[in-house]
């Protein structure tokens, strides 16, 4: 710490980031808060309902509960590609004996395409009529008998939206991951290999384990992400055919912009922060007690 | 978005991480364990029987095997990953009658560089494309400044309630962009800032700013206090050993920040969907929705030929790049 710094410098350096910080993230935290005891169609004169909207929402929204079910079918989708591929490709890569660079630098490439761009292309991968790539690789090998509408088939769409946002990001987790286990003492799994440790015991007690502090934040990261997913469900199917791949991000979005109900949809988004909030609590909890 | 902060700035978070060896705290235990059995092991075996394995020939055969069938399984899974891009600049050169006819596998009979004239020639991707620079570079600029001096203030400079402030800085890493869009809408529209670059670049930066200011301020806790104390004694003051000493050392983590938050910037697709009402202000993923939008399912391979031109620069750069994006990345993960 500078001793010779005055109360003065403090806030000229703390003033401005905090002004911004304050109006775009903690001020509208604080409107949301307000607005949802309200209801206000952004015309009319507001009106106070105290926690009527949240009663609705609880209580009286089938739609809200379906896009909630939806939203954590999304997580663990995401979760399952973004964590799950992610740790075997990079165990995979590391086993390589050239080329990883190369391997990595293609992995990441879809995490620098926007997601406009994402959800044209798997428009036209779940293509039906014409047959889109995923139709035309089932009938190549054989199993043409699966082809179907991926996006308007209402027992397959929630997975056709999930999938894109996985694939997008696995390589970004990879990469997080790789650098851990690359970090591993090669003495240690040396060590355990002369003892005879098979590949799986290997990982189970020397590589995991030493990676589990980054771990933690991957999942957390992986998984507050997935609970803001919007762009590419919006984009593809906005949230149809019927309710079928609504997220509540989405419903919120069409809440407010579309139905124009300011106030109901700030109750929706102050619901997706707290889901945030014990998601976050929720992983630090179970993972750091497995880990005592 | 700061996806890759995340991993960086928990070494601000979490205490352990002043240790360099943070991540592998637990290990030692299990892993001492280990090396005393294996050592204690390998000794009793000297002393009796020759461990009986497999001749040197046959492992090293074993091995190679292993290593090609690794090798085999990676180039499938990236070729996988891939080939939905390889498969979209190889429609953007097909012939119109081409993509027709049906066979999505097979190499363009023709190529054809038409797609590409009719894509820049219909849509307003040049414009798009200034748009998205604007709000980079402006948002890029204000993470950066207000990042190294919230930095500064709360890990060099220092105050009673750093604490607090930086508690309050750090819930902002977890918060969903989504709950901001309401309000700054209403807000925007009594102050007059709908539909105008600073809209974008407000949110955009205000949301990156949690990220950044951990990334500085763990970055300046490794800055010995010796370096500050002699500037101090030659007369400096705070501004300018702000401006002198802590700014010009950040460099390396500028370009990490910068880097990262410049592919989420450039793809923000839902606070330029929400601000921006006009089709001058449009940025690439506006404009580009857009133009599926009108041309989508009329002209199906100058569309394709569109997304390729909006995605390559940034591909580009990416690809120049990558070394000290995926360093930057990798090296926040490990100390994370």
């Amino acid at each position: 710490m500078l001793t010779h710094r005055s109360r003065t410098s403090v806030l000229v350096f703390l003033l401005p980031p905090l002004v911004v910080y304050g109006v775009a993230v903690l001020l509208p935290i604080v409107q949301s808060l307000v607005l949802s005891l309200f209801s206000w169609d952004g015309i009319t004169a507001m009106q106070f309902v105290g926690v009527e909207n949240y009663a609705r929402m609880l209580a009286g929204d089938a739609v809200f509960w379906r896009a909630f079910a939806n939203t954590l079918g999304y997580l663990t989708i995401c979760l399952v590609l973004q964590l799950g591929g992610a740790l075997v490709v990079a165990s995979l890569i590391l086993a390589l004996p050239t080329g990883r660079e190369l391997a990595k630098t293609l992995f990441l490439l879809p995490a620098v395409i926007s997601t406009v761009a994402i959800a044209f292309l798997f428009q036209h991968i779940y293509s039906f009529d014409p047959p889109g790539l995923l139709n035309q690789v089932l009938d190549l090998v054989g199993l043409g008998g699966l082809q179907t509408p991926w996006l308007s088939d209402v027992s397959t769409v929630l997975v056709a939206v999930s999938a894109p946002e996985g694939w997008r990001f696995t390589g970004l987790y990879m990469l997080i991951i790789y650098a851990a286990l690359a970090a591993v003492p090669k003495e240690l799994e040396e060590a355990a290999r002369l003892d005879g440790a098979s590949w799986w015991q290997l990982f189970r007690q020397i590589r995991f384990p030493y990676i589990q502090p980054v771990w933690i934040t991957t999942v957390i990261m992986a998984t507050t992400y997935a609970l803001r997913g919007f762009d590419i469900p919006y984009l593809l199917t906005n949230g149809g055919p019927g309710q079928s791949s609504e997220l509540l991000t989405t419903y919120m979005y069409k809440t407010a912009f579309t139905s124009t109900d300011f106030g109901y949809a700030s109750t929706v988004s102050v619901f997706i922060v707290i889901e945030c909030l014990v998601a976050v609590g929720l992983i630090t909890v179970l993972l750091r007690r497995r880990d005592a | 978005m700061t996806t890759g902060h995340l991993a960086q700035g928990r070494r601000a978070q979490d205490p352990r991480a002043k240790s360099p060896r943070a991540p592998g705290r637990r290990a030692p235990e299990h892993g001492t364990e280990h090396v005393m059995t294996a050592t204690s092991q390998r000794a009793g075996r000297r002393g009796t029987a020759p461990r009986p394995s497999l001749p040197p020939a046959e492992r090293r055969r074993r091995l190679d095997l292993h290593r090609s069938l690794t090798t085999v399984v990676v180039v499938l899974i990236v070729a996988v990953q891939v080939y939905p891009l390889v498969w979209l600049f190889l429609t953007a050169l097909r012939t119109p009658a081409d993509f027709a006819s049906g066979n999505l596998f097979a190499l363009p009979g023709e190529i054809t560089a038409d797609n590409f004239v009719r894509a820049l020639g219909t849509g307003n991707l040049g414009l798009n494309i200034l748009n998205s620079f604007v709000v980079t570079m402006g948002a890029n600029v204000l993470i950066v400044l207000l990042g190294t001096m919230a930095a500064y203030a709360l890990t060099v400079l220092g105050f009673r309630l750093s604490g607090v402030v930086r508690a309050v800085f750090l819930l902002g890493i977890i918060v969903p962009v989504q709950i901001a869009l309401v309000p700054l809408f209403i807000d925007y529209s009594y102050v007059g800032l709908l539909d105008t670059y600073a809209s974008m670049i407000i949110p955009l930066a205000g949301f990156a700013l949690p990220m950044s200011v951990y990334l500085f301020s763990s970055f300046y806790s490794y800055i010995p206090g010796e370096l500050y104390e002699a500037a101090m004694l030659d007369g400096a003051g705070p501004y300018r050993i702000f401006t002198q000493i802590t700014f010009p050392m950040s460099l390396n983590t500028i370009v990490t920040v910068v880097m990262v938050n410049a592919i989420f910037i450039w793809n923000d697709f839902i606070f330029a969907n929400t601000f921006v009402l006009s089709d001058g202000l449009r940025t690439i993923p506006l404009g580009l929705q857009n133009y599926i939008g009108a041309m989508g399912n009329v002209d199906w391979t100058a569309t394709f030929a569109a997304v390729c031109v909006t995605i390559t620069p940034l591909l580009l750069v990416f690809l120049v790049l990558n070394k000290a994006m995926i360093q930057g990345l990798e090296s926040g993960a490990t100390k994370g």
